[in-house]
C-alpha cells in the first residue's frame, strides 16, 4: 500500500465513524435503557414465544386459523386480479412491442413507489375497512411489480416462432396464441405465484392499519398487551409463509 | 407463377438490398439462390410472402401483385407459400403437432383455432405430414426435445400442412451437420417432384446447390450476376458470384 492509498483508507474509515456517530446521536440511543429493559423483553419473548405454544391446538388457535385463511384469500385474489390486469401492461411496456414502452414503465415504477401499507390506508378511507380495501391494496401493488416483470418476460421473446406464424398466413391473434403465449406463459405463472409468496407477507400486516386478514386480531391482542395470543398468531403466520415459500418454490421449479 | 420485374428492396435505413432484379420462376421448379454473405438472398426470397416489401418494380406470385395486397390478401397468398428457416423458428414450448398445425392457421378460423379446435382432417393430415418426414412418432413431444434435423423436419411438416404451392427455403441446411444436412434437402427434394411444388432455396453452399437444384441463380450485392443451370456454373463465374477471394 503506498502513501495516497494509506490516507485515502484514513479518511473512508473516518467518514464512516462519523456516518455512525451522527445515527448513533439521532435516534437518542441510549445503552443503560437497552440494558434496563431486557428483563421486559425477556418475559415478552418469552410470552410470545413460549408461553404461548400452551393455546396451539386450542379455540383461539383455531380461529387463527381461520384468519389466515383468510389471509391467503386476500393474497390470492390480490395477486389474482393484479397478474390479470397485469398482462395488457406488460405488452405496452415492452419494447419490442410498444413503442410507448418507457411511458408504460415509468408508470409502473410510479405505481410501485407506493407501499402497500400506504394504499391499505387510502384503500380503507375509500371502501370502508374489510379484506377487499387489503384487496385492492395488494392488487396494486402488485401490478407495479409484475408489470415489470412480466415485460421483461415479454421482451425476451423469441421473434423468430412468430416470423414462422405470420409467413404461414397467421394473423395477429393467432400469432399471440401460437407464439407469443407458450413463450411468456410460464414466466407469467412463475411470477405470479413467486408475488403471492410476497403478497401473503403483506396481506398479514395490512390488518394493522384495518384492511383486513389476520392483521387485525394482532393488532387488537399488542394493544391489550396480551403477548401469548400475539405469540399465536405470529407462530401462524411463520408456519404459513414457510409452507407457502416451499410451495411456491416447488411449484415455479417445475414450470420454468 | 414467380415473377420479379425490376424489382428494388431499400431498408428503411436507405440501405439498397436489392437493385433490380428480373427473375421469372416457373411452375414445379427447384432454384437454388447463391450468393456471398450480405447479397440479397434472404431479402429476394422474403418479398415473395412479403415478409419484406418491395420498395420499385412488380412482383408477381400466382397472379398476385404482392406489392398492392392488404393484410388479408396477403395472409391468404402466404397460406400457399411454406416457408423454411435456417434456426427452424418452431415455438419450442409447444408440442410438434401443434408446431405443425400452426400450418392450418391460414385456412381455420381465427376463434377455432385460438381455441384449439381444429378440425379432425386437419390434425390427420398434420400427423400424415409428420409421418411423411419420418417423425410421426415425436407428434406429441415438446418441439425443443428434438434434434436439429428432427426440428427442420417438423418445420418441413409444417409447411406441408400448409398444402402450399411454394416452398421457400432461408439456408435450412446450415445449421446441420453434412448428413442430416442431405436428408433435410432430400426430403425438399422429393416433395418438390412428388407434390409439384416450387421450391426456391437459399444456399451458401455451391456443392449442396449443383447437386439438387435445376436452376441456380447467383446474386451479387443486390444483382443477379448468374442465371442457369448447375453444369453452366463454371469457375469463371463462381469467381464472379463470389469475388476473387474466393476458392471454389
Ligand atoms: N432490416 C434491415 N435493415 C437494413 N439493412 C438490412 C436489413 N436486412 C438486411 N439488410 C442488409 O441488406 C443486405 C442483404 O441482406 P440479406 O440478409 O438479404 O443478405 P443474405 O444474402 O441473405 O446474407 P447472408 O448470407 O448473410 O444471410 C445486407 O447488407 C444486410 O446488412
Ligand atoms: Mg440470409
Amino acid at each position: 500500500m503506498n502513501g495516497w492509498n494509506k490516507t485515502r483508507w484514513l479518511i473512508i474509515t473516518l467518514l464512516v465513524v462519523a456516518v455512525y456517530w451522527w445515527a448513533v446521536m439521532g435516534i437518542d440511543f441510549n445503552l443503560h435503557r437497552i440494558i434496563a429493559g431486557l428483563p421486559k423483553g425477556k418475559v415478552i419473548l418469552e410470552r410470545i414465544f413460549v408461553k404461548s405454544l400452551r393455546y396451539i391446538g386450542g379455540p383461539f388457535f383455531w380461529e387463527m386459523v381461520m384468519e389466515m385463511l383468510k389471509t391467503l384469500a386476500m393474497a390470492y385474489f390480490g395477486t389474482f386480479i393484479a397478474s390479470v390486469l397485469t398482462v395488457p401492461f406488460a405488452f405496452l411496456a415492452a419494447v419490442n412491442f410498444s413503442p410507448y414502452a418507457r411511458f408504460f414503465k415509468m408508470f409502473l415504477n410510479f405505481i410501485r413507489t407506493f407501499p402497500e401499507i400506504l394504499l391499505a390506508i387510502i384503500f380503507v378511507s375509500m371502501v370502508g375497512p374489510g379484506p377487499f380495501a387489503g384487496v385492492l391494496a395488494i392488487g396494486f401493488h402488485s401490478v407495479g411489480m409484475l408489470g415489470k416483470l412480466y415485460a421483461e418476460a415479454v421482451e425476451n421473446i423469441d421473434m423468430k416462432p412468430i416470423e414462422a406464424i405470420t409467413a404461414a398466413g397467421g394473423n395477429f391473434w393467432q400469432k399471440l396464441i401460437f407464439g407469443v403465449l407458450p413463450q411468456v406463459f410460464p414466466y407469467f405463472a412463475s411470477y405470479s405465484i413467486y408475488r403471492f409468496e410476497i403478497a401473503v407477507r403483506s396481506a398479514s400486516t395490512v390488518g394493522l392499519v384495518g384492511a383486513g386478514g389476520i392483521g387485525v386480531p394482532l393488532l387488537l391482542k399488542v394493544q391489550g398487551r396480551n403477548w401469548e395470543q400475539v405469540g399465536v398468531i405470529i407462530i401462524v403466520i411463520i408456519i404459513t409463509v414457510v409452507i407457502v415459500d416451499y410451495l411456491s418454490a416447488y411449484i415455479r421449479k417445475r414450470i420454468v | 407463377m414467380i415473377e420479379f420485374r425490376n424489382v428494388v428492396v431499400v431498408y428503411p435505413n436507405g440501405f439498397k438490398a436489392l437493385k433490380g432484379i428480373n427473375l421469372h420462376i416457373h411452375e414445379g421448379e427447384f432454384v437454388a439462390i447463391i450468393g456471398p454473405s450480405g447479397a440479397g438472398k434472404s431479402t429476394l426470397i422474403r418479398t415473395i410472402n412479403g415478409l419484406v416489401r418491395i420498395t420499385e418494380g412488380d412482383l408477381i406470385v400466382e397472379g398476385k401483385h404482392v406489392q398492392k395486397l392488404k393484410d388479408r390478401e396477403l395472409r391468404l397468398l402466404r397460406r400457399k407459400i411454406g416457408m423454411i428457416f435456417q434456426s427452424f423458428n418452431l415455438v419450442k414450448r409447444m408440442s410438434v403437432l401443434r408446431n405443425v398445425l400452426v400450418g392450418r392457421l391460414g385456412y381455420v378460423p381465427t376463434l377455432k383455432s385460438l381455441l384449439n379446435l381444429f378440425p379432425k382432417e386437419d390434425v390427420e393430415f398434420a400427423l400424415s405430414n409428420l409421418e411423411k418426414v419420418g417423425i410421426r412418432d415425436k407428434a406429441y413431444v415438446r418441439a425443443d426435445q428434438l434434434s436439429g434435423g428432427q426440428q427442420q423436419r417438423v418445420a418441413i411438416a409444417r409447411a406441408l400442412t400448409q398444402q402450399p404451392d411454394i416452398m421457400l427455403a432461408d439456408e435450412p441446411v446450415a445449421s446441420l451437420d453434412p448428413p442430416t444436412a442431405k436428408v433435410v434437402m432430400d426430403y425438399l427434394k422429393k416433395f418438390n417432384e412428388e407434390l409439384k411444388i416450387t421450391t426456391l432455396v437459399n444456399l451458401h453452399d455451391v456443392d449442396l446447390a449443383k447437386t439438387y437444384a435445376g436452376r441456380i441463380v447467383g446474386i451479387r450485392a443486390g444483382e443477379i450476376v448468374f442465371d442457369g443451370r448447375p453444369e453452366e456454373l463454371t469457375r469463371d463465374i463462381l469467381i464472379r458470384i463470389y469475388g476473387k477471394w474466393q476458392e471454389s
